[in-house]
């Protein structure tokens, strides 16, 4: 079990990616704050020993998402809410902000993760291949179609891979 | 712009009271986790007491002596035995017996084994060739674990003419490590005292049991009936199975 200063470090290091992983995928206050609950959890009763920071973003990471599919696959999580409820939450957001935030939201869930790890943590398609299990060819094309249902969305902006 | 996207993610953040909630819950899950690895301690402690009472019964039964087995030739040596017939400690009772206990691996081994390894070192084996006295005894309560060493000892001396085995008790063996001697010497010794009451431990020590049946068998001649064995049963090289 880890310490309570290693907790409170995790804590001020990853809980805006946990926050915002959970923002891509989940749609109301209660689910979010299982799972980030739940991942800061899952890091304290871990032995992992991690070999950089590199290593435990990532694992957050992973953690992350991976806890956000399990609870959207259960039938018992609270269904839908609206697109504002969601954006609304994480704090005030301006307008510009909030235009790109709801067209990265209104992706089909595929699209997201790759759009958050590639234009947001700036990962390489081979690096969020590892992350998200995934053969890194289909990292390619999320990225591809993603990039151009955002363009779309956005007014045909440019969206370099 | 990349950077829209950029600019527009780092906007959000984890609110100050999701963070609190959080560091609550994990204080309560981990508190409730260090107590429950509490309990498994606590249940740990008797398993524990009976697992030390049971090595410790098992080191007693072990390592507790139930018999003794006296050879002397002159190295002087004597074998403890546990009551599961394996030899736990083998003493040298003098200089040569040391050597011997040190050049052969004995502890652990069966009685049996220790006896033959014994009678068929180089040491041994040379002083029986060239006519020395062996005396095996076995120090034991009379029992049947007794009569097993007994019998492993007759088997051993069948072939060597001039080895002889005995039974005694553990008071004779006490009153020999008084008088500083091994069991055969201290027995040689009661023999000799009785035709010669000024003779002394110390100068049995020195002996070989070559020269003090020599010395036993000059005072028989010289005064019969004066060189009788203690009362206590011997088997004089009738030991052959």
């Amino acid at each position: 079990m880890r310490s309570e200063q290693e907790i409170n470090r995790a804590l001020d290091q990853y809980s805006d990616t946990v926050r915002r992983l959970c923002m891509i995928h989940l749609k109301n206050k209660d689910d979010t704050e299982d799972i980030f609950q739940n991942v800061f959890l899952k890091y304290v009763l871990s032995s992992v020993v991690f070999e950089n920071e590199e290593h435990e973003k990532a694992w957050f990471i992973r953690v992350t998402i991976n806890a956000c599919r399990d609870l959207l696959r259960s039938f018992f999580r609270s269904r839908t809410v609206s697109l504002d409820e969601v954006l609304d939450r994480p704090g005030p957001i301006s307008p510009d902000h909030r235009e790109v935030l709801e067209a990265v939201l209104s992706l089909p869930g595929k699209y997201r993760d790759v759009v958050y790890l590639h234009y947001y943590e700036e990962y390489t398609a081979p690096q969020i291949s590892r992350i998200l299990g995934k053969n890194v060819n289909t990292v390619y094309t999320l990225l591809a179609r993603s990039r151009q249902m955002l363009r779309e969305k956005l007014g045909g902006e440019e969206y370099e891979q | 712009m990349n950077n829209r996207i950029k600019e527009a993610f780092d906007s959000v953040h984890a609110e100050e009271s999701l963070k609190e909630k959080t560091r609550s819950f994990l204080a309560e899950k981990t508190a409730g986790h260090s107590k429950r690895t509490v309990v498994p301690f606590r249940k740990l402690v008797p398993a524990a007491a009976c697992l030390l009472l049971f090595l410790a019964g098992g080191h007693w039964l072990y390592f507790t002596p139930t018999a003794s087995i006296s050879i002397d030739i002159n190295p002087s040596v004597e074998l403890d035995i546990n009551r599961f017939d394996r030899v736990i400690s083998a003493e040298g009772l003098n200089d040569d017996g040391e050597k011997l206990t040190e050049s052969l691996q004995l502890t652990f081994t069966g009685y049996s084994e220790a006896l033959t390894r014994i009678l068929e070192s180089e040491q041994i084996s040379s002083l029986l060739s060239d006519n020395a006295q062996l005396s095996i005894t076995v120090i034991g309560s009379g029992d049947a674990q007794s009569a097993r060493l007994l019998s492993a000892a007759e088997t051993c001396a069948a072939g060597h003419e001039n080895a002889h085995c005995y039974t005694g008790n553990y008071q004779e063996l006490e009153a020999a490590h008084q008088c500083g001697l091994s069991y055969g010497k201290y027995r040689a010794f009661l023999q000799l005292q009785e035709a010669d009451p000024d003779i002394t431990p110390e100068e049995i020590q020195g002996m070989t049991m070559r020269e003090l049946q020599d010395r036993i068998d000059g005072c028989s001649q010289q005064v019969p009936d004066s060189c009788q064995t203690p009362g206590h049963g011997h088997h004089r090289n009738g030991c052959s199975p």
